[in-house]
């Protein structure tokens, strides 16, 4: 009962906000254009092959215990799905939203025998001020609970750190300033997920609109099946593995 | 409070407010912009920005964005406040803005150079930050026509190729920094039991049904010839598209090609929840067609309205949808005419206004809300009339939901600018708030 009247009222928080917001209707919609559905069956992991968009970002960000981390270490030898985000964020078709599609790919991940070691995710946040390295280690401590995918959490040392990586990957903020003009805090991000192989190379991004955690699930398997197309995998006739191989070679 | 679980209630919180919003957002475009794309103006635009072509003799001659003050609010209300020149003419046509909405992409037909303007910095004030030149080298494509906003990346739907110039072509896939990733061959077989012609236009993607739909026009040889000459060439008149083409987004392999003759050019979805359908215009044949999907998931192609009378070529252009997917807007180039079908039966379109707005009308765009619409009036440098009838304006009305009235309107060879063409809009940028700029 507790829980769910905290989750009432964090409800009820977020919908007098959207009223709020409602109530003055802004020039620019900053949020995504469309919520995100899905119908239609999506193709099965390995009938097709994910475009090689961009290599990621790199640049040197802190862990949990203010330890300097370069971030191509983590995007790379294994199949990476990053995220950025605040631990604060309440925006309903924002963080939370992609939460909960990684929780959903999380448990997909957990059903592909061998893939859970194959896969990672990655929280990078948006807001170092308020993201100090021990409020993203409490973050990774509740991400990580239940599972044994490797979920790891970055925070940068400045917004100025953080910035050159967020302008490589595309991902869109607007930055508040102090009196003196400096940056001071991100504030607003479009939604993004990047879904990056094993080699740094960034394979795929989700908006909002195309937040389905079953594709995401099957682009996962689909890069899975590149770096070993002989690898057990869920939903893979057996009669795509030319095929897969063929475009791999 | 346990800070660990703030998250989790956040989730909570946030995803039951996620599907209230889910189940009450109306799905559109703002003038057709690609769903993916963030930023959508559902107040006041504050600006429009215009890709034109340049006309020898004409100021500097070279195709420019020119932008002008639409907020009614504004001490320049319906005035050019800038213009930014391409220092060339390659016959300016649409544009796109990518994923974020802080660039626009915009493409000439005859040099196949792509433009990159920020519009993000301030949008009162465009800047070329980029141009893309490898287009053919990288594609073998010409003419790049459509930019369609995917998330990181821009679609480019193009009109011919660079080994004969006729109408067979592709897609191109670039990154939002500018780099060319693949291409994807428009089908010249058969497909669903439809033989394809390989032609295109438009693009427009349906991420809920997983579906991007293709249109076809014609190639160079014909779009950078006189009309006048085309259409009095029979063996011309043959090289013109007649399929709309059904492509499995997350593969790009086509899954079915629809025959829908006369040119099919723009098509517009209605992505309000539980729609399944399109509508695209023919404009040889002044029709308008329904795309749906019928119940074992396919989809079909049905002619469904005519635009003013076939028999005088009309020449049906652009199209605009409105943000409830109920009313569509159509301008015919040949006569001028602004129409407006009630869509709530897409089934059965319905004429219920028409105006004329001008001697030449091509692309019509509409704000949000409905409440606002703006035409401009140039097609292709080679197919726009002659003397007295080759009007260049944009201009502006108010629509009430019974008739539009002319709120301003601008001459663009008084001001010596051009043809317009392709129109955008943007806002100004919250005011507490820098927005960074994606170096290129």
């Amino acid at each position: 009962m507790r829980n769910n009247a905290s989750s009432l009222r964090v409800l009820a928080a977020a919908a007098g906000v959207l009223w709020a917001s409602a109530a003055a209707l802004p020039a620019v919609d900053p949020g995504v254009a469309v919520a995100p559905r899905m119908e239609f069956t999506p193709p099965r992991p390995g009938t097709y092959r994910l475009q090689r968009i961009q290599a990621a970002a790199d640049a040197t960000l802190l862990d949990p215990s203010a330890r300097p981390v370069r971030l191509s270490a983590v995007t790379t030898g294994k199949i990476t799905l990053l995220t950025f985000f605040y631990t604060y964020c309440a925006d309903p078709i924002g963080c939370p939203l992609a939460y909960g599609a990684l929780l959903a790919v999380r448990s997909g991940v957990g059903r592909v025998a061998g893939l859970e070691r194959r896969v990672r995710f990655l929280s990078v946040s948006l807001d170092p001020t308020i993201d100090t390295p021990a409020a993203i280690g409490n973050y990774r401590e509740m991400v990580s609970q239940d599972s044994a995918l490797e979920w790891d959490v970055l925070t940068a040392r400045s917004v100025r750190d953080l910035l050159p990586v967020l302008d490589d990957f595309g991902q869109d903020v607007s930055v508040e300033q102090a009196a003196d003009g400096s940056a001071r805090r991100t504030v607003h991000h479009m939604l993004k997920m990047f879904l990056i192989d094993q080699t740094g190379m960034v394979r795929e991004i989700y908006t909002l609109a195309f937040l389905q955690p079953t594709v995401i699930l099957n682009d996962i398997q689909t890069l899975y099946l590149e770096e070993k197309p002989h690898a057990p995998c869920s939903h893979r006739p057996d009669h795509l593995r030319s095929k897969i191989q063929a475009q791999i070679d | 409070m346990n800070r660990s679980k703030i998250p989790s209630r956040l989730g909570i919180g946030g995803l039951l407010v996620g599907l209230i919003l889910a189940a009450s957002t109306v799905w559109s475009d703002e003038t057709c912009n690609s769903p993916y794309m963030s930023g959508l103006i559902k107040g006041q635009e504050d600006f429009i920005h215009v890709w034109t072509l340049g006309e020898k003799g004409l100021g500097d001659g070279s195709d420019k964005l020119v932008t002008i003050d639409v907020n009614p609010s504004s001490t320049t209300y319906g005035k050019v406040i800038g213009s930014v020149s391409v220092g060339g003419r390659g016959e300016a046509h649409h544009m796109g803005f990518t994923d974020d909405r802080k660039y626009l992409w915009a493409g000439g037909l005859d040099d196949s150079k792509i433009y990159v303007f920020d519009v993000g910095t301030n949008p009162g004030m465009p800047k070329l930050i980029q141009t893309i030149t490898d287009l053919p080298a990288k594609s073998g494509f010409v003419g790049p026509h459509t930019f369609y906003a995917l998330p990181g990346r821009v679609l480019i739907g193009n009109l011919s190729n660079n080994t004969d110039k006729g109408g067979v072509t592709g897609l191109a896939l670039y990154n939002n920094k500018g780099a060319f990733i693949a291409k994807y061959d428009i089908p010249t077989g058969t497909v669903g039991g439809v033989k394809g012609d390989g032609y295109g236009y438009d693009i427009a993607v349906n991420p809920a049904k997983n579906v991007m739909l293709t249109s076809s026009f014609t190639g160079w040889t014909n779009y950078m010839r006189s009309l006048n000459d085309v259409v009095k060439d029979p063996e011309a008149m043959k090289h013109f598209g007649s399929t709309v083409v059904v492509w499995d987004l997350k593969s790009m392999e086509p899954t079915q090609v629809l025959s829908i003759p006369g040119a099919p050019l723009e098509i517009r979805w209605a992505l309000a929840p539980g729609q399944n359908w399109a509508v695209t215009a023919a404009a040889l044949t002044s029709k308008i067609w329904l795309i749906k999907q019928s119940p074992a998931g396919t989809w079909t192609a049905k002619e469904a309205a005519t635009i003013g009378d076939p028999s005088k070529i009309p020449l049906p252009v652009d199209i605009s949808i409105t943000a409830d997917g109920k009313g569509l807007w159509v301008n015919t180039f040949m006569d001028g005419v602004t129409h407006y079908f009630d869509l709530s039966d897409p089934e059965h379109p319905q004429e219920t206004y028409q105006k004329h707005t001008g001697r030449q009308v091509n692309m019509v765009s509409q704000s949000w809300d409905g409440k606002r619409v703006y035409i401009t009036s140039s097609l292709l440098s080679k197919w726009d009339k002659s003397g007295a009838d080759n009007e260049q304006v944009l201009r502006g009305y108010r629509w009430d939901g019974h008739a539009l009235t002319n709120s301003f309107e601008v001459d663009f060879t008084k001001e010596r600018l051009g043809r317009p063409h392709h129109m955008k809009f943007t806002a100004k940028p919250a005011a507490q708030v820098a927005f960074v700029d994606h170096a290129k």
